[in-house]
């Protein structure tokens, strides 16, 4: 049997290639997934333990989890250096410095970190900086940039360059270049490093440090000296060895890593899913067209069983041989991935390429498993070939129509199931649930598709009998085979799914944002970043809002920073909000009680679903975790309904930043004097704004169109990204058409003899992918608008549905023409076919 | 015969397969004539290069040196584009089998050349080819619901409904029992009679072959003789003398 399997491949070599080229792209995607992530993790791993080197003790303050813990007292640093066994004690204060080039463009900060550092010469080789170029700041005007800052920015030594601080905008002289370690580039992060005094006051640490680098004498035991440091570090200050320090570091690092993972490692997994209907399909038609050969085989007595182990095996042999070169193709993938990140300004580190055993295991695995999962099907069918049909033409029986019904709508609505639980109830892995459920989902979509494919062929193929014969059979072609027709419109559907969902969450969130905005928003003007920032790690600048306040022309300011917080009752984190100035007057909260005035120092107002969940109300206390470990105790003095900022708690600025080292707003709005037009005073704000060059003033409707801007170019990049998985689909409707044309070839010689012009087959042909395209399309945006209003209607909290018909029609067109793309080599091929050898007698 | 009224003609007609040791000559030099409003078949043995003088005739293959005319136009002169479009006008085909698109009716089959043109079918004369064909009853039958030999009939009847200068029809009978045989057969004569049709077959079939008017014998790419409207038993006879 073997034998036979590995013949029944190399005879199908070319059929099987696009199938195995489906593969090849899903594994390549999770493979190159695999080997991008780990290639940064070793990169960055290895950078760190270098860092950390030589450091016996780390002194800082606790951070419990999010970021802003606390600092600890300047003073510790003398009496950890005081111990008799120690002998460097080297503080740091880090914090957050935006470099400004010449013309005034902010540097990096476009979402990878702009770190701030300090400089004291004990600490020198106890960091991972070394200088490339200059020397480290001596002075409270110089400053050393990093080399990767220092290009983007054509920086040089002796350059005077501004930098933007918690403290203001500041002017400095470049002192030095440094690298990281042997690395030009952090993942694009820019550094600044001062003078520690300096640093200090930049990021609004005076007294205060946030790390004391130790380094014990030769023959001292560090656990000794930690615990004598131990013993007289306060509440919310630790002691841990170079290790601890460097895994936190790595740990806070692959945090982030993973996420990128994860997002990449979805999006090959569905790359995969969707090569999944590309196998089946392939081996569904490969199996009916060797329906006498299987037949010939039952008759001469092969079991079903031996049948159905001849097409696994197929399977097996051509699921090793794709997933191998997927493998290997993963590591051009990766590359790919490094050079897409470079080109968004995160340069990657990396020492080499890494492959580790576990990529090429899952690689396999996957490729293999889902390549013989989906030939099970047409193997079973296979098996049940009558060996009556090597002699006649007899098709196996079908399954029936009932079972096709009752099978399709049972895991359709298994799938959505799953997707409403996971949406609807809040439970532990909610995201696995609802992304299982899609599958599923999608799954018994396909089930069910064959029973609506010819009537959706008859029906939207309509004004193609117009056309004449030649779409009278394109659409006959599209109809005559519902099952091919739907398995390979199948494949386009999921892509199309999914790229449905996040328009319609896509169209439902700008629609919400712009009427909260219009809605909620009494400022005049807006004050945020001007690129898209974490906001753990960049911010404007408080200053900034000092500045504003002193203008005749402002009648007031509220700014408001973000936070997080670990909520008592159910332990989630969630964001708050620590907020100066009337906030109340420039952005209308909905209070079910109490009033955002009276907020002040020990007091908050939360949302109502908290105080549900604290069972709390007006004048009760509210027990709240922050990031340092510390808890705040709050009295209540108003709950909103809904807040349009998306925190859920708010509190105090001053109150804030008592438990909070985070020294950058996350927003500043801005309400005119009375007296003066918004307009007309314009050009005076945006004096004082252009003085902060990583800020940007709006108006509402600028504010709007911006947030507008930044929703679609996130999800846009999904969208992209997705695009691999519309590929293969449309790789599938290549085949398909390519096996059914295979298959046709008698009908095409014969329409040619008596008379079919070449490009009335290519038109034929090509009308025939458009229907199969187009099916799959609409099939896409129902199942599509469907999750994604489920979605949306999920997420509640003032989320309004809005479904972007356009983006969808525009989405169907364009899967038309996909199918018009596929079509172009088949129709080729098609009308190429020379009409002796169609009509030629067997 | 009379060359200018020719329905399709060969001149000094060669055809070679493959180069080399694998080299077959299938035509060698052949020139024969085939009358217009006659029904002419051609036989001779396996490999006589009947099938590919029908092939180079009809537009579907090229001489690899000679002529080949339909009417007065030099086959050889046309592109690609041309010949499709002379066959869609001047030729219609009937092929041993098949001869039909599956996924339309008997209707739609019969006026496919004409549809596949963009235009609408004479109804009159469709009318007519039907009722001739005896396919009334079976129009609106896809081919799977035909016998084989009605499924040939609609195969004459889509050659005949375009009016072609010229009908090339190979083995037609070769798949149908004698009796469905001898149906189409008469079909095909009364096409030549009562229309003035013009049928060029191959056949390996005597008693097929003494259905037409002169029968053209081939033996290795030559021509071997003919027959005047000859009985099977003669055409037997003849067969027999080439050995």
């Amino acid at each position: 049997m073997l034998r036979i399997a590995l013949k029944g491949v190399l005879a199908h070599k070319v059929r099987l290639a696009m199938t195995a080229l489906a593969i090849v792209l899903g594994v390549a995607f999770v493979s190159g997934t695999y080997v991008f992530t780990d290639s940064i993790q070793r990169s960055f791993d290895s950078l760190m333990s270098d860092v950390n080197e030589g450091v016996d003790l780390y002194v800082r303050g606790t951070t419990e989890f999010g970021f802003g813990g606390v600092r600890i007292d300047e003073a510790l640093v003398d009496r950890v250096r005081d111990l008799p066994e120690v002998a460097v004690a080297a503080p740091s204060v880090e914090g957050i410095a935006q470099l400004v080039d010449e013309q005034g463009e902010p540097i990096g900060g476009n979402g990878p970190p702009t770190f701030g550092f300090s400089y004291v010469p004990e600490g020198e080789g106890l960091t991972p900086l070394v200088i490339r170029e200059g020397d480290w700041p001596r002075s409270p005007t110089e400053v050393v940039v990093d080399a990767f800052a220092a290009d983007a920015g054509s920086i040089e030594v002796g350059d005077v360059i501004e930098v933007i601080l918690p403290i203001g905008t500041e002017v400095f002289t470049i002192s030095g270049i440094a690298t990281f370690g042997d690395a030009e580039n952090l993942l694009g992060a820019t550094l600044a490093v001062f003078e520690f005094e300096t640093a200090q006051r930049a990021f609004d640490a005076a007294g205060s440090v946030d790390t004391i680098a130790v380094v014990v004498f030769p023959g001292a035991d560090p656990a000794l000296v930690a615990a004598q440091i131990a013993d007289f570090l306060p509440d919310r200050a630790e002691v841990v060895t170079g290790e601890q320090q460097t895994d936190d570091d790595v740990g806070e690092f692959t945090e982030g890593l993973s996420f990128i993972n994860t997002i990449l490692l979805v999006i090959g997994g569905v790359a995969v899913f969707v090569g999944a209907f590309l196998i089946q399909n392939t081996f569904r038609i490969i199996v009916a067209q060797r329906i006498r050969e299987l037949a010939l085989l039952r008759a001469i007595g092969a079991t079903r069983g031996q049948v159905t182990r001849m097409v696994v095996l197929e399977a097996l042999a051509v699921g090793l041989v794709a997933s191998a070169v997927g493998v290997g193709a993963g590591i051009l993938i990766a590359l790919g991935l490094k050079a897409a990140f470079a080109g968004f300004g995160f340069g990657i580190p990396t020492t080499g390429i890494v492959l580790l055993p576990r990529t090429i295991v899952v690689g396999m695995t996957v490729g293999i498993v889902v390549t013989i999962a989906a030939a099970l099907v047409p193997a079973r069918r296979a098996a049940r070939t009558p060996p009556i049909a090597a002699l006649r033409d007899v098709a196996a029986p079908p399954r029936s129509l009932g079972t096709r019904i009752a099978a399709g709508t049972a895991v359709t609505g298994m799938g959505f199931s799953l997707v409403l639980l996971g949406l609807f109830v809040q439970f532990g892995n909610a995201v696995a649930v609802v992304g299982i459920g899609a599958l599923v989902t999608f799954t018994g979509v396909s089930i069910l598709a064959p029973l609506v494919a010819a009537a959706f062929a008859r029906s939207a193929g309509a004004p193609l009998r117009r056309m004449g014969i030649v779409g009278r059979l394109a659409q006959e072609n599209a109809i005559r085979r519902p099952r091919r027709t739907a398995a390979t419109a199948s494949a386009l559907m999921i892509g199309v799914a999914l790229v449905s969902v996040i328009a319609v969450f896509q169209g439902s969130a700008k629609a919400s944002v712009a009427a909260a905005f219009r809605e909620d928003n009494r400022s005049d003007f807006q004050v945020q970043l001007g690129s898209f920032g974490d906001p753990a790690s960049s911010g404007l600048s408080p200053a900034l809002t000092a500045d504003l306040r002193e203008l005749e022309v402002v009648g007031s300011v509220a700014r408001g920073r973000l936070g997080e917080y670990r909520s008592g009752p159910d332990g989630g984190l969630k964001f708050m909000l620590g907020v100066d100035g009337p906030i109340g007057e420039q952005v209308v909260f909905e209070m079910a009680d109490g009033s955002l005035g009276d907020l002040g120092p020990g007091t908050a107002v939360i949302s109502a679903a908290e105080a549900r969940a604290f069972d709390v109300g007006l004048g009760d206390f509210v027990r709240v975790q922050v990031s340092s470990g510390a808890y705040m105790e709050l009295t209540v003095v108003g709950v909103f309904e809904a807040a349009p900022i998306g925190a859920s708690l708010v509190i105090d600025l001053a109150t804030y930043e008592q438990y909070n080292s985070f020294r950058l707003d996350q927003f500043a709005y801005v309400q005119v004097a009375d007296g003066f037009a918004a307009e007309e005073v314009r050009p005076a704000i945006e004096e004082v704004v252009a003085g902060y060059p990583n800020a940007k003033l709006t108006n509402t409707e600028e504010l709007i169109a911006d947030t507008e801007d930044q929703i679609d170019t996130i999800l846009n990049l999904l969208v992209v990204l997705l695009g691999f998985a519309l590929v293969i689909a449309l790789l599938g409707i290549v085949n398909t058409l390519a096996l059914s044309i295979a298959e046709r070839r008698r009908e095409i010689g014969l329409v040619r003899a008596v008379g079919m012009e070449r490009r009335q087959v290519r038109r034929m042909i090509r009308w025939e992918a458009v229907l199969i395209a187009v099916f799959g399309g609409v099939l896409g945006l129902v199942v599509g608008v469907v999750l994604g209003s489920a979605l949306v209607l999920a997420i509640g909290q003032g989320f309004t549905l809005a479904i972007p018909w356009v983006q969808l029609i525009v989405y169907l067109v364009l899967a038309a023409l996909g199918g018009v793309l596929a079509a172009w080599i088949p129709a080729r091929r098609g009308a190429r076919m020379k009409i002796l050898d169609a009509i030629a007698y067997e | 015969m009379n060359v200018e009224n020719a329905a399709a003609r060969v001149e000094n007609a060669s055809k070679v397969y493959g180069a080399g040791d694998t080299e077959v000559t299938a035509l060698d030099g052949l020139t024969v004539a085939f009358e217009r409003g006659r029904f002419s078949a051609i036989m001779g043995p396996s490999g006589s290069g009947k099938s590919t003088l029908l092939h180079c005739l009809a537009g579907l293959d090229y001489l690899t040196s000679g002529d080949a005319f339909i009417g007065d136009i030099r086959l050889g002169d046309l592109s690609e584009r041309e010949l499709t479009l002379l066959r869609r006008k001047k030729v219609g085909f009937v092929f041993q089998a098949f001869n039909l698109i599956p996924t339309l009716d008997a209707a739609e089959n019969i006026t496919l050349p004409v549809a596949i043109a963009g235009e609408t079918p004479d109804k009159d004369w469709y009318e007519t080819v039907v009722e001739t064909m005896r396919l009334g009853d079976r129009l609106d039958h896809r081919p799977s619901e035909l016998s084989g030999g009605q499924q040939q009939r609609v195969a004459a009847a889509r050659a005949l409904v375009s009016r072609p200068e010229i009908i090339f029809a190979d083995e037609p009978s070769g798949n149908l029992d004698s009796k469905s045989g001898e149906e189409l057969l008469g079909f095909m004569r009364k096409a030549v009679d009562e229309f003035g049709q013009t049928i060029v077959m191959v056949t390996h079939d005597p008693r097929a072959a003494a259905w037409a008017d002169r029968v053209v014998f081939l033996a290795d790419g030559r021509g071997d003789g003919e027959l005047a409207s000859p009985t099977s038993d003669q055409i037997l006879e003849f067969l027999k003398s080439m050995g």
